[in-house]
């Protein structure tokens, strides 16, 4: 049940990606509004996968790849329609809705096998640790993704083409707000979720720090966004330039991840 | 009944032309035109870049005339002359589909100067209602404007004819949106006080921004501009301070050297702490340094650049014309088909006639030979009344339907034919108690 759920959910995030390029491309407000509304009913059917997951028999491997990015992704996904709330986002979608689906197709590449005997010791600091890191990750990756709609905006409006400049992104401001509130937002969860995990660490072997590829990922992506939120309101960086290094921490804790789930 | 309009707009009469047929109050000119015989209904139409009157009629040629007079005549103010040769080159005349068809494209903004513009919608309803409110306007012509309403209501839904503006003012408005997220909470600096800027202020004011400051070289026609407008006045001395509080800057200011160059603005982004800078520059020559735009959060728009943006948009809204115009077609196709199954209107009336006179006089026949009792009287009058109704509810319902005129006259004949009816003898009945309605049934 968990694998259809799943899969429907990966579906209807396809067809969100769909409407949202079309949206994007053709330009039609209403298809970006009907991508939205997919995220939206992929997010609740993404949730009753988590939901079955944990109804399961045995506790599920929290830190497999294959569980964290979706969740990961789910979360993105709901940090995005909770922005859309206060600021007028609707072409963001054109990001995420295929981000969503790309993080919910890992599920199938590698099923995260609900394993019993190798499970936590302590299930609530592993759940609150989970919980706090996926968030911060996927609000880094909300940053990543306001930044780079934020270049593409800014290189529409400099390069004067009326062409380029009918595009339907979020405004320049909307997409910096977003950026900023994600950092910030972004680096506290984080930052509980590292210290969430050196609890569970510790109830389960003594130990502060396990070493393991996946606990070295996730401090890379804490020391990225501790660098971006510095730079961006110690050091007074510019939008432009938040944007682009958004984009860039994005990048490297998306190989981070990567390469945590090679090692591991 | 036929439908005539007569009138002159921006592509036929100049400006000084339309100016003398122009009328504040349509009310008084109309209530003349429709007591007069030769005119069943009309509706006039006076904006600054047309003169138009429509009208129905059952004798066209009486009609025109009169239409003509009324323009040429009861309209004109000041120094006309009649027969005046440029007014007879300005006017145009449309009769049945091609007024039909006109007055849509009229409604729609097609036939605009500047198309996809939404005040004539409001203006076309401004005379209807001046029409409806002085008795002037039937049945025919609420048809015909309510089909114009929907039309302009489908066009603007269906196309994007209106969605990019096409003046600078509102190509400014529209470039500040994408780069800011609200202009509540911002603020515009004008910077001279000519045409140009009192059109922007006007724009501008109407979007809610939080404070607009205008500045000029003569403080006091800043002041006078500003008094107008609700902002705030200011010599050219202030702008280092102005400028970093404002967000959107506008220039059009007469002088030859730059007034914004690249060191005031860099000066100005440190005060502002990297928030952005849409600036306008709409002087000839350059008020604005161009390297400005190489600045990181500054946005710098020259006139050429908002010319081409602005005809770009006029250029998609014009693409758009043609899926306007086959929405106009559509819905002239609708009202004529309404329009045809309205003459039909007395023939399905003498049919109507015929067979019941048929039906009692038979039925007279029968119940003087029959002894029958009151009840039986009225079930088989019942009876009589629902054979009648049911045979002549299919070709009733045909003669009804909005289909093509000429289908619905072939039908007519038919009918005449086959059911006998006198083609003279035909009452010649009002429209108003007989109107087939928007699904071909009366």
């Amino acid at each position: 049940m968990v694998f259809e759920f799943y899969q429907l959910a990966a579906a209807i995030y396809l067809v969100a990606a769909v409407a949202a390029a079309l949206g994007f491309t053709l330009p039609s407000e209403r298809l970006s509004r009907a991508a939205v509304l997919g995220l939206s009913l992929g997010v609740v059917v993404h949730a009753m996968a988590f939901w079955q997951l944990h109804e399961g028999e045995s506790t599920p491997p929290l830190t497999d790849l294959a569980y964290v990015v979706p969740f990961v992704v789910w979360m993105l996904t709901v940090f995005y329609l909770l922005l859309m709330i206060r600021v007028r986002l609707i072409g963001l979608a054109v990001v995420v809705a295929p981000l969503a689906f790309i993080g919910t197709f890992v599920e199938f590449l590698g099923a995260p096998a609900v394993e019993s005997g190798a499970q936590p010791a302590s299930p609530i600091w592993s759940h609150i640790h989970v919980l706090l890191a996926s968030a911060g990750l996927a609000l880094l990756a909300v940053a990543g993704a306001a930044g780079a709609l934020y270049v593409a905006r800014h290189r529409t409006i400099k390069s004067k083409r009326p062409s380029a400049i009918r595009l339907p992104l979020p405004s320049l401001e909307a997409l910096d707000r977003v950026n900023a509130l994600s950092l910030v937002v972004g680096f506290l969860l984080l930052s509980l979720g590292v210290a969430t995990g050196v609890l569970w660490t510790q109830a389960v072997d003594g130990r502060l720090w396990p070493a393991t590829a996946h606990a070295n990922a996730t401090l890379v992506a804490w020391l990225v966004l501790a660098v971006l939120v510095a730079v961006r309101f110690g050091a007074g960086q510019g939008a432009r330039q938040s944007a682009l290094s958004s984009m860039a921490g994005f990048t490297l804790m998306v190989l981070a991840v990567i390469g945590a789930g090679m090692l591991a | 009944m036929n439908i005539l309009l007569l009138g002159m707009n921006h592509r036929t009469a100049s400006l000084d032309l339309r100016e003398r047929y122009a009328v504040d109050d349509v009310g008084p000119p109309l209530t003349k035109l429709a007591a007069d015989g030769d005119i069943e209904e009309a509706v006039l139409l006076s904006t600054c870049n047309r003169v138009e009157v429509v009208a129905t009629t059952r004798r066209p040629d009486a009609a025109r005339i009169r239409l003509r007079s009324f323009v040429t005549r009861e309209l004109a103010s000041g120094s006309q002359v009649p027969g005046d040769r440029a007014l007879d080159e300005a006017l145009y005349e449309y009769s049945e589909g091609s007024a039909v068809r006109h007055l849509l494209r009229v409604a729609c903004s097609v036939d605009s100067l500047v198309v996809g513009e939404p005040q004539i919608l409001g203006q076309v309803k401004d005379a209807y209602r001046a029409a409806v409110d002085c008795g002037a306007c039937g049945p025919i012509l609420s048809r015909l404007y309510q089909r114009a309403f929907s039309t302009a209501k489908r066009v603007r839904n269906e196309t994007r004819i209106a969605e990019r503006p096409v003046s600078v003012a509102r190509v400014a408005v529209d470039l500040a949106r994408q780069i800011f997220e609200s202009l509540n909470d911002k603020s515009a600096l004008l910077i001279g006080a000519g045409e140009m800027i009192e059109l922007a202020l006007e724009t501008l004011r109407g979007e809610g921004l939080a404070a607009i400051r205008v500045a000029n070289r003569t403080p006091a026609r800043a002041e006078n501009l500003a008094s107008q407008f609700d902002a705030s006045a200011h010599g050219l001395s202030e702008l280092p301070e102005i400028l970093a509080r404002s967000d959107i800057v506008l220039t059009c200011i007469a002088g030859s050297a730059p007034i914004i160059t690249t060191e005031n603005v860099s000066r100005v982004l440190q005060a502002r702490r990297g928030r952005p800078i849409f600036v306008i520059d709409l002087g000839v020559p350059r008020n604005v340094d161009p390297a400005v735009n190489e600045l990181d959060n500054v946005y710098l728009y020259d006139l050429d650049d908002m010319s081409g943006v602005a005809e770009s948009n006029t250029e998609e809204r014009r693409r758009e014309v043609v899926r306007a115009e086959a929405i106009v077609l559509e819905e002239q196709q609708r009202f004529e088909g309404w329009l045809a199954a309205l003459s039909a209107v007395p023939t399905i009336r003498h049919l109507r006639e015929r067979a019941e006179a048929v039906r009692i006089r038979e039925l007279d026949r029968m119940l003087s030979r029959l002894d029958l009792d009151e009840s039986q009287q009225a079930g088989v009058d019942a009876l009589t009344r629902s054979i009648v109704n049911k045979l002549l509810h299919v070709p009733l319902s045909q003669l009804r339907k909005e289909v093509d005129r000429e289908e619905v006259l072939v039908y007519m004949e038919a009918a005449r034919a086959l059911f006998g009816l006198d083609h003279d003898g035909a009452p010649d009945t009002e429209v108003d108690d007989a109107l087939p309605s928007e699904n071909g049934e009366s």
